[in-house]
């Protein structure tokens, strides 16, 4: 069964201006770190980007996941369906920071992707860790050394029911 | 072009040149050292003295005529027959077949080994032939420190040069069988994407000429299964090295000349600078575990002798292809490090021993085997047969009534002894060491302007003397060393696979006197025994004795860079690389002095440092542990108590395996639970 990514489940309950939760807002600013992101600035704005404009009281396991989701779904239009999967977080971030693609700004996030200059959106894809290609696995079978044929053939002839004791393999 | 086949009866004429003649010496020189111990008869010591001398004679014989070989194939300026070389036009088309091209790391200098990587890929970029090849780096680092600063050091060059895709980085957590290990399990994941395998050592080089000629040759020769191309020794600073490099450079186009010469497709494969035919190679060259214990049972440590005479036992040939030019590699900085490295590729060498009768070999890869371990063994049998040659002295004037006079009229110096006989043998001898690189600098001297490019022919020849002055004091310690290595293998001495010194650092007195004390001991009880019974002898025994003395000064004042850079300005020990270096060695040492971000502690990095954090955390999710280390679980107690504990090397590197644990810490780090 093809698996289905679907929207995190969000309360939209009538507006009502509420502070946000101090570790919601905590678990956001860490989430955003990872990307790269240091200036105070940029990380309240990534976290009121995913809390939205009535800065919902959400927990941070919500929060968090609603940020994935975001990133996600900008990781995956940057960089094509080819990396779309588990990993496409993880290998999407590290793609960022390698890029360094903090210095962009939080903009950069907030935007679609189809509205930011080609050179980014390349240098993203360009920078994604492959550290390995699709692997074709094979056995490369231990050899078989006689190590003295003539001890062995010697060995045999005295007691035909003897072991191979020269013979090199482990198994 | 050459398209003639390689057959056995090819390489018989030259074996037998080369084989008989060195048998004809040995015969000779044993003939003559009968006659002058049996002036009083022959002792039983005295025919054990015997048999040790033909043994040592023919292993420099063999050597002498294999130089004499080299000297003529460089001089017809020919290539060895049964290779097919490539036409113009054929060797203008793109390659058909792919490479890998594969750099094994065992906690090594990241910053290094990732500038050969580069150097290496940008010289292939420039002969237009890389969508030929993927390359690889293949860690088997145990320190957790090598292992995140090679991570970040592989994303950066793939960034600088847009390598995403064609350079890889794979580390495996398990060290199984070492390098050929770790060589293995790149075959069995991805061998089959690739038709060579182009194996480079972590601080090989190698232009891109000469990997695109090689990768052309394997297309050309489909019965080839390896092209060795010998590595020659550039880029360190070091006296001691300089010296290596400056030897290599003249008398080892002779020596490499000569092995090809004589041994054709029936060549050795020195484990680096090669390439290999894959198919083959993942069929025929899996290496047995041998039976037993160490030092000969177990894993096979020098794994390349082994897989040169599987590849030949399978049908394939084997070549040595000095020709191609363009190979390279660093020597050991010191003496030292050089000593350590012979203890390591010693065990290795006489596990060999044990092969020698296996069955299905080529005559040839015995050969090899028996060779390997005679370029440890003779060092142990030349002392034995000095120890001997005295025992066998002593037991004359035990067994033989005379007086101290009379018995030392017999020695070297007494009136009783043919002095002329012995100075003959000894002429021949050192005749049969000297000769091959007198012809190598011969060679050289011949052409102008590759004698310009070693300083001129005054200096060529000044630094010929001198290197020759050095390597004569050395010889006695290396034979210690290289004696000390064998008995110590043979009586269950332990290698430890630690990875090799290749840093231009000055060596402290105190190392040095700790590690020669025995050297010194040595020296002083043989000039002292040489005093007491035979002082005609001293000088003889002078260069010995020396040596032995000034082992610490030689080895300290060799490891200078200081001292190699004073004699290079000087015009002294210099190598055309040094005058006119290639571009790939100019832009390697470029590179290798970019400092790279250090690497402290790894996994505070890897907590710390968002760079590193991401790349770690991607890495590990492409290629996730099957089983979750032992360790992890105290890591996690220790860590997640929030205690000081320090972690062990193996609680560390679990950790840093485990993306969970890494995640978690991280959030602690930055002051959230994630």
């Amino acid at each position: 069964m093809d698996s289905v990514t679907t929207h995190p489940f969000i309360s939209f309950a009538p507006a009502m201006p509420q502070a946000p939760r101090a570790d919601t807002q905590a678990a956001l600013v860490s989430f955003f770190q990872d990307f790269g992101f240091t200036a105070r600035g940029d990380l309240e704005k990534l976290a009121g980007w995913i809390l939205g404009t009535r800065e919902l009281s959400l927990s941070p396991e919500a929060a968090l996941a609603l940020a994935r989701w975001r990133v996600e779904g900008w990781l995956a239009e940057v960089l094509g369906p080819a990396h779309v999967g588990p990993a496409l977080l993880v290998r999407g971030r590290a793609a960022f920071v390698l890029v360094g693609g903090a210095r962009w700004g939080a903009d950069v996030l907030m935007r679609a992707p189809s509205s930011l200059p080609e050179a980014w959106r390349r240098a993203v894809c360009e920078a994604v860790p492959m550290s390995a290609p699709a692997e074709v696995p094979c056995q490369m079978r231990e050899q078989v050394l006689v190590l003295n044929p003539f001890m062995d053939m010697l060995r045999r002839w005295l007691r035909p029911a003897a072991s191979q004791a020269g013979v090199s393999p482990s198994r | 072009m050459n398209a003639q086949p390689y057959t056995p009866a090819l390489a018989r004429p030259r074996r037998v040149m080369v084989l008989g003649l060195a048998a004809l010496s040995t015969g000779f020189a044993s003939v003559e050292m009968h006659r002058l111990l049996a002036a009083h008869g022959t002792t039983v010591p005295e025919m054990f003295v015997l048999g040790l001398f033909a043994l040592c004679f023919a292993w420099i014989a063999l050597s002498f005529w294999s130089g004499v070989a080299g000297f003529i194939q460089l001089v017809s300026n020919q290539r060895v027959p049964g290779l097919r070389w490539p036409t113009e036009e054929e060797a203008a088309k793109p390659l058909s077949r792919r490479t890998a091209v594969v750099m094994p790391v065992y906690n090594e200098d990241p910053a290094a080994v990732f500038a050969h990587v580069q150097a290496t890929y940008e010289s292939i970029a420039a002969t237009g032939q890389l969508d030929a090849f993927d390359f690889y780096v293949l860690s088997d680092s145990t320190r957790a420190e090598s292992w995140v600063a090679e991570e970040l050091a592989w994303s950066e060059l793939c960034l600088r040069v847009g390598g995403q895709g064609r350079i890889f980085y794979r580390r495996r957590s398990d060290n199984t069988a070492k390098k050929a290990g770790n060589l293995a399990e790149f075959c069995e994941r991805w061998g089959r994407r690739y038709d060579y395998l182009l194996v480079l050592d972590a601080d090989s080089l190698m232009a891109g000429d000469t990997v695109v000629r090689m990768a052309r040759l394997m297309e050309l020769n489909p019965g080839a299964g390896i092209l060795q191309v010998p590595p020659q020794n550039v880029g360190r600073s070091t006296l001691f090295a300089r010296l290596q490099q400056f030897a290599g450079r003249v008398y080892g186009p002779i020596v490499a000349a000569g092995a090809a010469a004589w041994q054709l497709g029936d060549s050795n494969y020195w484990g680096h600078n090669a390439i290999l035919r894959m198919a083959p190679f993942i069929e025929h060259c899996g290496l047995p575990v041998l039976p037993g214990q160490q030092p000969f049972g177990g894993h096979i440590l020098s794994h390349d002798f082994v897989e040169a005479a599987l590849m030949r036992r399978a049908g394939y040939t084997v070549w040595l292809v000095p020709e191609l030019g363009g190979s390279y590699e660093q020597p050991p900085p010191d003496l030292l490090a050089y000593a350590q490295r012979d203890r390591r590729w010693c065990q290795g060498n006489l596990q060999h021993l044990g092969l020698v009768m296996a069955g299905g070999l080529h005559p040839m890869s015995r050969m090899h085997f028996l060779m390997g371990v005679m370029s440890y063994v003779a060092s142990p049998l030349w002392l034995t047969f000095l120890v001997a040659g005295l025992f066998a002295a002593l037991h004359e004037w035990f067994f033989a009534p005379a007086t101290l006079l009379e018995f030392q009229a017999t020695l070297p110096g007494g009136d009783a002894f043919d002095t002329v006989g012995a100075l003959r043998l000894m002429v021949l001898s050192l005749a049969l060491l000297w000769i091959p690189r007198l012809m190598g600098t011969g060679l050289i001297l011949a052409n102008r302007e590759e004698a310009a490019r070693m300083g001129g022919r005054f200096k060529l020849v000044l630094s010929v003397l001198l290197e020759g002055v050095v390597s004569t004091l050395m010889a006695p310690v290396m034979m210690l060393f290289q004696s000390h290595f064998v008995f110590g293998t043979l009586l269950g001495y332990k290698v430890n696979w630690s990875s090799q010194q290749r840093e231009d650092t000055d060596l402290p007195w105190s190392e040095a006197l700790s590690r020669h004390k025995w050297h010194m001991a040595i020296g002083a009880v043989l000039a002292a025994l040489t005093v007491a019974v035979a002082p005609g002898m001293l000088a003889w025994l002078s260069p010995v004795i020396l040596g032995l003395w000034l082992a610490p000064a030689i080895s300290v004042f060799t490891a200078r860079a200081s001292l190699g850079l004073w004699a290079q300005r000087r015009g002294l020990f210099l190598i055309p690389e040094e005058v006119h270096p290639p571009t790939v060695l100019v832009r390697a040492q470029e590179l290798a002095e970019d400092e790279l971000e250090p690497v402290g502690d790894a996994l505070d990095h890897v907590l710390t440092d968002p760079r590193a954090h991401a790349l770690h955390l991607a890495l590990l999710e492409a290629h996730p542990t099957a089983s979750v280390p032992v360790a992890l679980a105290s890591a996690r107690r220790k860590l997640l108590a929030g205690g000081v504990e320090p972690l062990s090397p193996q609680e560390k590197s679990a950790v840093l395996l485990d993306a969970r644990t890494l995640s978690e810490l991280r959030g602690r780090r930055l002051g959230v639970q994630a």
